[in-house]
């Protein structure tokens, strides 16, 4: 039986709706739903590249991310997780080809440094010694911070589902969320397609399909989604230590820790919209790139791909906030592809400002009148 | 052991080829698979699985259950149930999930 009521209700059983909803129980609100239209991690979570890192270029996605890195190191014992989130931090390690990539890299560091993230610059030399089957032809050099890495999104996001169900949160999956009623500007219920549940306050987690949920509160939200293709090798025994990755070349490599190389690239001509098929010139143009990088990985076979959907703003940060025109309507999309690696604090922050609590780390920032506002500061280091 | 009458497949004689396996000479049949040829020549053990270390041999035949994944000339994961034997080849078994030689 499905509750009819619930103090919050949450869209979306990926890892930010999860952790949300864990946050929240854990800080004593535990009359929580999460919906999901299919199973948990079938969006954006269970299809990503599942890199973590603390290399960003703007003040917020570091915060983030390095507050969440510390999380994801204790996260097995912090949510008593009985199996592994298969965290692996042998780094990130971020290619340049270009003097102007070099520039920007060193402004993100310095940046990075004064937040605490250790990364640095080093020359081809030494990411050779990092990472030995790169081919180091036209490189300038490279950014390197040896605690970023990988975890599996399917156990994180399994891991806070478990431990706030245990708190008492309700997740439905199958369940889709079909309309948002309201009485004025207040919300008062979320209809799925197996029934109504009141509730004040609603969640919007849903990734891709976050703009969907905003039409439902009359809101145009300023993102948009896009299809990102990705694939996986068969796996082999470690050779790879960090996660490569290139703004020029726009692909991303790294093998995970059950030995398969997880690989995929963002493509500059890919149209707006929901689409989620995948295509043959992916295959070929990816392989030809990666290769190319890494000439040794020529005898992996490919066993199989997908693709996912980033759900883009104007500046590549999120938006964590409540809509100012819809009280109790609250935000955490936009993750313009590095939604998994900031999920943990993300959750932390989302139940705080849910529950009107001080929050622990300021994200005013991220708010969606920022775009009104014109006040975006534009996160350079996307793939 | 070897089929040579078969109610319903024929197999064409093709010529006799030298491959070695762990090191061993071996004599097969040109473009029979080469787990075909290790039959022949009494390997029953084609793999070890990669997380308990148990034994296993020639299963599925057709390229899919991943129990015969052998290094054949210094590539790792080459399915041998479906891969035609060559004069000279190199057949060893595989450590684990097989190396990449970063070198290559």
């Amino acid at each position: 039986m499905m509750k009819n009521s619930a103090e919050v209700v949450i869209i979306g059983g990926g890892v930010v709706g999860c952790a949300i909803a864990y946050n929240l129980a854990k800080m004593g609100c535990q009359d929580v739903v999460v919906l999901e239209k299919e199973y948990l991690t079938a969006g954006a979570t269970g299809r990503c590249g599942a890199g973590i890192r603390q290399q960003w270029g703007t003040e917020m996605n570091c915060k983030l991310s390095k507050a969440s890195m510390d999380t994801f190191e204790v996260l097995n014992e912090m949510l008593g997780y009985p199996e592994d989130i298969e965290l692996k931090q042998d780094g990130y390690l971020i290619l340049a080809y270009e003097e102007k990539e070099i520039e920007q890299f060193k402004k993100n560091i310095a940046l990075q440094n004064s937040l605490g993230i250790e990364s640095r610059l080093i020359d081809p030399g030494e990411a050779r010694k990092i990472v030995p089957h790169l081919n180091t032809e036209g490189l300038l050099g490279a950014a390197f911070c040896g605690r970023d890495g990988h975890a599996n999104p399917f156990h994180v996001t399994q891991a806070y589902a478990e431990a706030a169900k245990r708190m008492g949160v309700e997740i439905y999956t199958y369940t889709e969320c079909r309309d948002i009623e309201r009485e004025g500007d207040r919300i008062t219920a979320v209809v799925t397609d197996r029934g109504k549940i009141k509730t004040e306050k609603v969640v919007n987690a849903a990734g891709g399909y976050s703009d969907l949920i905003g039409a439902m509160v009359g809101l145009d939200l300023p993102v948009y989604s896009e299809r990102h293709q990705i694939m996986v090798t068969e796996p082999v025994n470690p050779l790879q230590g960090p996660m490569v990755i290139s703004f020029y070349h726009h692909f991303y490599c790294q093998q995970v820790p059950h030995g398969a190389f997880i690989m995929g690239q963002g493509d500059p001509n890919e149209p707006k919209g929901h689409n989620i098929g995948h295509s043959w010139q992916f295959l070929q143009e990816l392989s030809g790139k990666i290769t190319g990088t890494f000439p040794a990985l020529k005898k992996l076979r490919v066993v199989r791909q997908w693709s996912g959907l980033y759900n883009i703003t104007p500046d590549s940060q999120p938006i964590l906030c409540e809509a100012p025109e819809v009280p109790g309507f609250y935000m955490a999309i936009g993750f313009s592809g590095h939604g998994f690696m900031i999920a943990p604090m993300t959750g932390v922050v989302m139940a705080e400002l849910i529950l009107g609590k001080d929050l622990s780390m300021p994200v005013h920032k991220l708010d969606l009148g920022r775009f009104d506002r014109g006040e975006l500061v534009l996160e350079p280091s996307v793939v | 052991m070897r089929i040579k009458d078969h109610p319903i497949l024929s197999f064409p004689e093709g010529k006799t080829v030298e491959f070695s396996f762990e090191g061993k000479t071996f004599i097969g049949k040109e473009g029979e698979p080469i787990a075909a040829a290790l039959h022949d020549a009494g390997i029953r053990v084609l793999r070890h699985s990669p997380r308990h270390n148990r034994p296993r041999g020639f299963f599925c035949a057709i390229g899919n259950c991943s129990s015969c994944l052998m290094v054949v000339n210094g590539e790792p994961n080459v399915k041998v149930c479906v891969t035609p034997l060559r004069q000279g080849m190199k057949v060893e078994y595989q450590k684990g999930k097989g190396d990449i030689n970063a070198a290559d």
